[in-house]
């Protein structure tokens, strides 16, 4: 099961590396998002801890969600999801390899956001480590339900508003999460910015397990 | 596979009653809410707001926690009844959820002077809520029986699981930046008219849904006999 | 022309024998019936499925690989399946070497992948990302899976569109390979009557019907 789904995750990073349409997209709108905060509530604001934080999940954010959609588009393309679906266990690889896909390209795009980040706003870092842990954990958070939500809106009309509005609601705990883990690392706050990540974490894990267990059929 | 064996939801012997009780709960409800009730002592009459309020709450609760055993039902065993029942009390739940907010905030604006707050039970309840419009949103663009039964089944299990989550993550928030909490409708100290009035309240509104959701499912399994009985109809006349 | 490794004869001996049943399969998609109570039975040996556009010989071979679900009825496999479907089902931006790789790799097939591209005529092109190869070449690779999975059930959909009387002759060659080897191959087409000649059982649908 875990072989065949890193098999799956090979295939789409292979994939990404030819055709990095969806990352590039990605880390573009990521950027975007960054600059036009700046521009709109001004740089002292914007790199209050409280704003920049919120700031940079909600775009990570949406990048996953355009990263999936990507993904699964191509997955469409001269039917070759059917040729996944059809093998032994290909619908669990399938969803399992995808969530995996995901998670390497959003770190990438969150490493880039995040150095970024920091530079354009000059952020001051109490925590250094503790940030690193609550953007890897953030990072891990995101992709089960945004992996959930593209698959299950597979082939429908409309599919590109529907899966944020079924995807966000959900990502509510993994976003608040995400940005107090991040601000309190920002602030100093090594046993509060803990407890949000291991948070985090443990959403992670009800996610992945849930998702495992009842996507997998979904998919068609 | 779909069966068309299927159980009848609700007993035939509690059915026909269901409506007349309803009727009969909801006039008993209003008259102890607005007369028998004692008058709170600071919020006065706009405090038996509570008495819609609390029971939509709990129907709310109720409907989504309905949709998710019906969802387990229909990806366990295929029958369409649990699909029914999802569709129907997830359009029930959906009802009741704006019912809440929107007595919630006509409550709050007299009391505490403000349309909304962020308090974590009002963030659930309105995360709750466009959770399952998204949900109700993904039936409505899915066309055929089983691929939309097995898609929402999968949306109204998340759903539910989410609920909670949301609660633990904003109410966290909430202590850490210490925004106060004002909302304690009832506690310790409610009269026991009122708790009696509140709980008959409750009784009430689930007779309400009770009927509500056997009269919907009922819509919804013609429905589906109407898709199901046009297969087999076809397929005699083919052979 | 390298020697056709017989498909399930070597990789399943002692296997019980491969087979895949449909059984009063109904299936719908929104208001429209595509099938209405099908029984299709692929043995050993080569199964044609006969029938006009729309008839549901499509929806037919995807509910016996698994892919649409069914209103009632059954589906019962028992053997490594193959379903090539009539688009090649290869996913862009990876070369066609590198799809069948995948493939092989999942199901635990140690066979080199580029003995069977290179006799389906795609040498260099093998390591060209499948987006740039022609129609016909795509084709041409997907049909390479059939020896480089050798999977003992193929369910094959119009896999005579698009090739050259070259490519044609070359498909026919591993199918009667494949079913001489002993797998049980099932091919959707509305064209290529003398596949009846060598197949065990021809079903003829209509209208979502199997009439004979």
């Amino acid at each position: 099961m875990i072989r065949r789904a890193l098999l799956v995750a090979a295939r789409e990073g292979r994939a990404d590396r030819r055709q990095p349409d969806g990352l590039v997209a990605a880390a573009t709108f990521v950027a975007a998002l960054v600059l036009l905060e700046s521009v709109v509530v001004g740089p002292q604001v914007a790199r209050a801890s409280s704003v920049a934080p919120a700031l940079y999940w909600i775009a990570l954010l949406f990048a996953a969600i355009v990263i999936a959609m990507r993904s699964f588009e191509r997955e469409l393309e001269d039917d070759a999801i059917d040729a996944v679906l059809a093998l032994p266990g290909g619908r669990d690889a399938l969803y399992a390899g995808k969530l995996i896909a995901l998670l390497g390209t959003l770190a990438v795009v969150a490493v880039g956001g995040g150095v970024l980040e920091i530079a354009l706003l000059d952020l001051d870092i109490a925590l250094p480590g503790h940030l690193l842990l609550a953007a890897a954990l953030g990072v891990v958070a995101l992709p089960a339900v945004v992996i959930l939500d593209v698959a299950l809106t597979l082939r429908l009309r409309a599919r590109a508003a529907l899966v944020p509005v079924l995807a966000l609601p959900v990502l509510v705990p993994q976003l608040v999460a995400a940005t107090n883990a991040t601000a309190l690392a920002l602030e100093g706050d090594p046993s509060g910015s803990l407890a949000w990540s291991g948070l985090l974490l443990a959403i992670a894990l009800v996610y992945a397990v849930l998702g495992l267990t009842i996507v997998p059929t979904a998919i068609e | 596979m779909i069966t068309t064996a299927f159980p009848r939801t609700i007993p035939m012997r509690i059915r026909p009653a269901l409506a007349p009780a309803s009727v009969v709960a909801a006039l008993v409800a209003t008259a102890m809410a607005l007369v028998w009730a004692p008058t709170d002592a600071v919020q006065g009459d706009v405090q038996r707001v509570m008495y819609v309020h609390v029971p939509s709450a709990w129907l709310a609760y109720l409907a989504f926690l309905v949709v998710f055993v019906a969802s387990v039902g229909w990806l366990w065993s295929k029958r369409p009844v649990f699909d029914a029942i999802a569709v129907a009390s997830a359009e029930i739940g959906v009802l009741f959820t704006g019912l809440t907010l929107i007595a919630g905030s006509i409550w709050a604006k007299p009391t505490w002077g403000v349309w909304w707050t962020w308090e974590p039970r009002l963030l659930t309840t309105a995360v709750m809520f466009v959770m399952y419009v998204g949900y109700l949103l993904l039936r409505s663009l899915s066309l055929d029986l089983e691929r939309r039964a097995t898609r929402s089944a999968v949306a109204g299990i998340v759903a539910v699981v989410n609920v909670p989550i949301v609660h633990l993550s904003v109410t966290w928030m909430n202590a850490l930046h210490q925004l106060p909490s004002v909302l304690r409708p009832g506690g310790p100290a409610l009269d026991d008219r009122m708790l009696a009035t509140l709980i008959v309240g409750v009784v009430a509104f689930t007779i309400l849904y009770a009927w509500m959701l056997a009269a919907r499912v009922d819509l919804e399994r013609a429905r589906q006999d109407r898709v199901l009985g046009s297969l087999l109809l076809k397929r005699a006349a083919g052979a | 022309m390298p020697v056709m490794q017989s498909t399930a004869a070597i990789a399943r001996a002692g296997a019980p024998v491969p087979s895949a049943r449909l059984d009063g399969a109904v299936v719908a998609l929104g208001d429209r019936v595509i099938l209405r109570g099908v029984a299709i039975e692929v043995l050993p040996g080569i199964t044609v499925l006969r029938g006009p556009n729309g008839s549901g010989k499509t929806t037919a071979l995807r509910a016996l690989a698994g892919l649409v679900p069914l209103l009632r009825g059954s589906v019962d496999v028992a053997g490594d399946l193959l379903y090539l479907g009539h688009r090649p089902q290869l996913v862009h931006g990876l070369t066609a070497r590198e799809n069948l790789a995948f493939f092989a790799a999942f199901r635990e097939r140690r066979a080199d992948v580029g003995v069977p591209l290179r006799s389906w005529g795609l040498g260099a092109d093998a390591d060209r990302p499948v987006e740039q190869l022609s129609a016909g070449q795509r084709r041409r690779a997907a049909l390479a899976r059939i020896e480089s999975e050798r999977c003992d059930i193929l369910l094959l959909d119009e896999p005579f569109a698009e090739l050259d009387d070259e490519a044609v002759a070359r498909l026919q060659r591993a199918l009667r390979d494949s079913a001489g080897g002993g797998a049980a191959v099932l091919i959707a087409s509305h064209g290529h009557a003398d596949l009846d000649r060598d197949a065990r059982r021809v079903y003829l649908m209509h209208d979502g019907e199997v009439q004979g």
